[in-house]
């Protein structure tokens, strides 16, 4: 098990694989590259990140405001119900702003920055300690704290599994969506509790009730400072009483009931399976899994030892793992703007797009996140992939109207954002850039091209012969009819796994 | 079951499976009047034809998050109740009165004036043994009406379909939103999902003149027809034959395989959702939200015609911790008022008696208010029964709220979820029950 795939194996197929997943693919230069490196050092450039600089800056909102919560408070404690709800409806449009601007800066790291798998470990993360802005949104500064949470999976990414649960049971966004900033010992709030066991670290039936009761009685004490934007430790929320969780009494608190969770077996399968579920579109069989979780022990339960196992195994490229993963909505769209070689669409349109084919990022639907796989496929998203294409290909984001930006479906208040997209030029793929001359001198030419960049793989015959009597009908296979062919590709089962 | 297939596309096969024998066949199969004489043919043989046209529909309204039922049907006169729930006790004024016992939350006018015209039967007590409190399992446990400590893979409406409805059309499940629910899983899964009927479609995206087939569209659906492969005795042969639908997790096979299915149902069922949903103007008014807007387009395609026997919609936010009084408030109202614009678009069709709508919710919550405003995962709850032909008034029995009465705090459930079912499956959609539910459940008549 977990054998490392030999060097003999490596090619173009196996490249792209690795880059598809352990990134959001990219063009055919980009592969070749990957491919030229070898497996280890081509493993190694993606997940050895922290060689690659970064400079990327945080938004300029992205920092607590203690002094503007002090004097909204007081504003609010003078003004009258009319007032007040002025304020807080523009407390509610800035922040709305921010997390416009928050999505889009996480998907231009996806899309442009230097270290595409830190940023889909971002993205693992994110959807494992799911924690939605639907309800962060009810304290102050709601946009500062996701992002927060953001950096938090970015810096520990690749790094420690009990580090990482620790800190992430302690971020301001987590502790007031599952409601750990308020719960005290006279009444301990379970729901941390709950889903930290059955959803973060074991799943059900590796723990029992009790564990979650006695667990939330340690955890209190983890609580959050509204004005200063960070955790705060309060004692007098704190139960002192012994408790048992997973088999330990004592006067627990919540670093213990991590470290105790870090301790069951149960702990290691659960991640190493999902992790494997994230990265290889299924979940591993037991033999493999028991593998993983033996090699993450063995390195201490840290990530990117076990990752880098992950990515050199000979399982990991077997035949019904390449290829056959539904693309995530951010996968889909940050992939496509990779080998069309374009810009992300503007901002609303992103968020529009992501959000319409299931995938709000920063608002996943509940604290279970995304299932993810085939689930992304329903009739209703098939179809708009489909149409998106279209709108991808032509820069062109004007089909979105002020329905499709209302805080929920049907609601008000989206016409703003509807407004900003209606109003910007279209920007169609340049397809001079993706494509050189030779690549266009034939119809057969064309299709192998589109093929190798947008699939890395062929169409069916049928599918080709479809492809190659449509651009028959195009006399001059101009830029725009090029386009179309894109999108007809685009339009395709293929193209929505990787 | 295994066939013989030698048939170009998939396409043709619904007609062959339709009729029973191979013939040529020169009408589309997507139009519904012509689905409807298929059908009735259909119905001469042993298994009756599944089709919600002319015949029983079901709407499935599921209340997601767990919504405590404690202060939906309100015991106001018991002391229990109050003393448990200081904060968030709802007083007799703050009721809407169905005895001297029992009472709606004051926000749920709407359901109160179906209870008056007979439309209503509330359900009291409603649960399962060993409740389980998460999210996930227990709205599992409803979906797939499983024993709390079994886990099955299909889902019971997905077990319905599978038992009666061989080869029907793609449209015969409904779901309201962009994702497969759990109850809808099966063997040989039928249905489709979608948002907007408009969107619901293919764009080509190049002006189309009159009288000209679109190549673009032509070659898109020349791109993504679907090659029949040959039957095998794998038990995924049978996703292959039928419809899988959206959103169902792949039982092995390849993710592109699945994808080329999807597309066919979306395909098939786009023309047919768009002309059928053009026909009826709604006469009621909904609530501008994404329940009043699902229930909304649920009566447009009832009265269009369609073919769908079950309809899926969900709504979602019951999950009070905190802030319940407000958070339910909203929900209810909305909740009530969607309900009884849909009776009322309903009526003006003529179509009240020939539909059901079930509420369902996870859990309810527990009898005692935490410190937070709000109520923690509990258990048993009432649902709620709409339709013309309802077993209208109170159900079952109000569970007892004295702590010797309650198991772990929690409300002891009086009537199992799965008798509720059993009554659908069987004085509704007139099929037998136990094969669907995995053993016989004593019905509790609603209808």
């Amino acid at each position: 098990m977990l054998k490392p795939l030999d060097k003999s194996r490596w090619s173009l197929e196996t490249a792209a694989h690795l880059l598809n997943r352990a990134g959001f693919g990219g063009p055919p230069a980009e592969i070749r590259k990957l491919a030229g490196l070898g497996p280890d050092r081509a493993v190694a450039s993606l997940i050895d990140y922290e060689r690659i600089p970064d400079y990327t800056l945080a938004p300029d909102w992205a920092k607590p405001d203690p002094e503007e919560v002090l004097q909204r408070r007081e504003a609010a404690r003078d003004a009258t119900p009319e007032e007040r709800k002025k304020l807080q409806q523009e407390e509610q449009r800035l922040q709305g702003r921010h997390m416009l601007e928050l999505r889009q800066w996480w998907l231009s790291r996806m899309a442009r920055g230097p270290r595409p798998f830190q940023e889909k470990m971002v993205l693992f993360w994110h959807g494992h300690f799911a924690t939605s802005i639907e309800k962060v949104r009810q304290v102050p500064n709601a946009a500062y704290l996701m992002w927060r949470q953001n950096e938090l999976f970015r810096r520990l990414a690749t790094d420690n599994w009990e580090r990482l649960l620790v800190e992430a049971g302690k971020d301001p966004a987590m502790l007031v969506w599952l409601d750990q900033a308020q719960s005290r010992k006279e009444h301990p709030n379970e729901n941390y509790a709950r889903e930290v066991m059955e959803l973060f670290t074991l799943g059900e039936g590796h723990y029992t009730e009790k564990d979650v009761t006695e667990a939330a009685r340690a955890l209190t004490g983890w609580s959050y400072d509204r004005r200063y934007q960070k955790y705060v430790y309060r004692p007098a929320f704190h139960d002192e009483g012994l408790k048992t969780v997973l088999g330990r009494t004592g006067n627990l608190n919540g670093d213990d009931v991590m470290a105790q969770i870090v301790a069951q077996p149960q702990a290691a399968q659960f991640i190493t399976a999902k992790l494997w579920n994230y990265f290889a579109g299924q979940y591993p069989p037991d033999e493999l899994n028991t593998a993983l979780a033996v090699v993450f022990r063995e390195f201490g339960n840290n990530f990117k030892p076990l990752l880098r196992v992950l990515f050199r195994c000979e399982e990991f490229y077997a035949h019904d793992i390449v290829r056959n993963q539904v693309k995530s909505p951010v996968q889909w769209l940050v992939g496509s703007v990779r080998v069309l070689e374009c810009d992300l669409p503007p901002a609303p349109a992103s968020w529009g797009i992501t959000r319409g084919l299931g995938q709000d990022l920063f608002a996943p639907p509940n604290v279970k996140g995304w299932d993810g796989g085939t689930t992304w496929i329903t009739t209703n998203t098939l179809l708009m992939r489909y149409n998106l294409a279209q709108a991808i290909v032509q820069g062109n984001y004007r089909m979105f109207g002020a329905g499709d930006f209302a805080r929920k479906p049907g609601g008000q208040g989206g016409g703003p954002l509807a407004r900003e997209l209606q109003v910007l030029p279209p920007a169609p793929v340049a397809v001079e850039k993706i494509l050189t001359p030779a690549e266009r001198a034939t119809r057969e030419q064309l299709v192998a091209a589109l093929e190798r960049r947008l699939l890395q793989s062929p169409l069916t015959g049928e599918q080709e012969k479809a492809l190659r009597d449509f651009l028959a009908s195009k006399p001059a296979l101009s830029d725009d009819d090029v386009r179309a062919a894109i999108r007809l590709v685009m339009a395709t089962p293929q193209y929505q796994v990787a | 079951m295994k066939r013989e297939i030698s048939l170009q596309t998939r396409r043709e096969f619904l007609r062959t499976t339709m009729l029973g024998s191979a013939l040529s066949w020169t009408v589309p199969v997507f139009v519904a009047d012509t689905l409807a004489a298929l059908q009735s043919q259909a119905a001469a043989a042993a298994t009756p034809a599944v089709t919600g046209k002319d015949a029983n529909i079901l709407v499935v309204l599921q209340m997601a998050g767990g919504n405590d039922g404690l202060n939906t049907l309100v015991p106001f006169a018991n002391d229990f109740y109050h003393r448990a729930r200081p904060k968030l006790g709802l007083s007799a004024e703050h009721v809407l009165k169905l005895n001297d016992q029992v009472g709606l939350h004051e926000s749920l006018t709407g359901l109160k004036d179906l209870y008056d015209s007979g439309c209503l039967a509330v359900v009291q007590g409603v649960g399962y043994p060993n409740p389980n409190r998460s999210h996930f399992r227990s709205t599992e446990i409803w979906q797939t009406a499983s024993d709390s400590g079994r886990v099955e893979k299909y889902g019971w409406l997905g077990r319905y379909f599978d038992n009666a409805c061989a080869g029907c059309d793609p449209t015969v499940a409904v779901t309201i939103g962009s994702q497969l629910p759990e109850a809808f899983f099966a063997k040989n899964p039928k249905g489709i999902c979608f948002t907007n009927p408009n969107q619901y479609r293919f764009l080509a995206g190049d002006p189309v003149r009159a009288g000209e087939t679109n190549l673009t569209e032509m070659t898109y659906e020349r791109m993504n027809a679907v090659e029949m492969a040959a039957v095998s005795a794998d038990e995924n042969s049978g996703g292959t034959i039928g419809s899988l639908p959206a959103g169902m997790p792949m039982q092995g096979g390849s993710a592109a395989e699945f994808i080329e299915r999807t597309a066919l149902d979306a395909q098939v069922s786009s023309d047919q959702v768009r002309n059928i949903a053009a026909r009826f103007e709604n006469q009621a008014t909904y609530p501008v939200s994404p329940l009043g807007n699902a229930l909304k387009l649920v009566a447009k395609l009832i009265g269009g015609g369609l073919s769908t026997r079950i309809y899926y919609v969900s709504q979602g936010g019951y999950d009070t911790h905190t802030n319940q009084l407000g958070t339910q408030q909203r929900l209810l109202k909305d909740l009530g008022d969607s309900v009884q614009a849909l009776v009322t678009d309903l009526k003006v069709q003529g179509n009240l008696s020939r539909v059901l709508v079930m509420t369902f919710s996870e859990f309810g919550r527990r009898v005692a208010e935490n410190a937070n405003g709000g109520t923690d995962h509990g258990a048993a709850a009432p649902l709620f029964v709409v339709g013309g032909k309802v077993k209208a008034g109170l159900l079952g029995t109000y569970p007892g709220l004295a702590p010797q009465d309650l198991f772990q705090g929690d409300l002891r459930y009086t009537v199992d979820f799965r008798c509720v079912y059993a009554s659908i499956l069987e004085q509704w959609l007139k099929t037998v029950s136990a094969p669907v539910l995995g053993r016989r459940f004593e019905p509790l008549p609603v209808v």
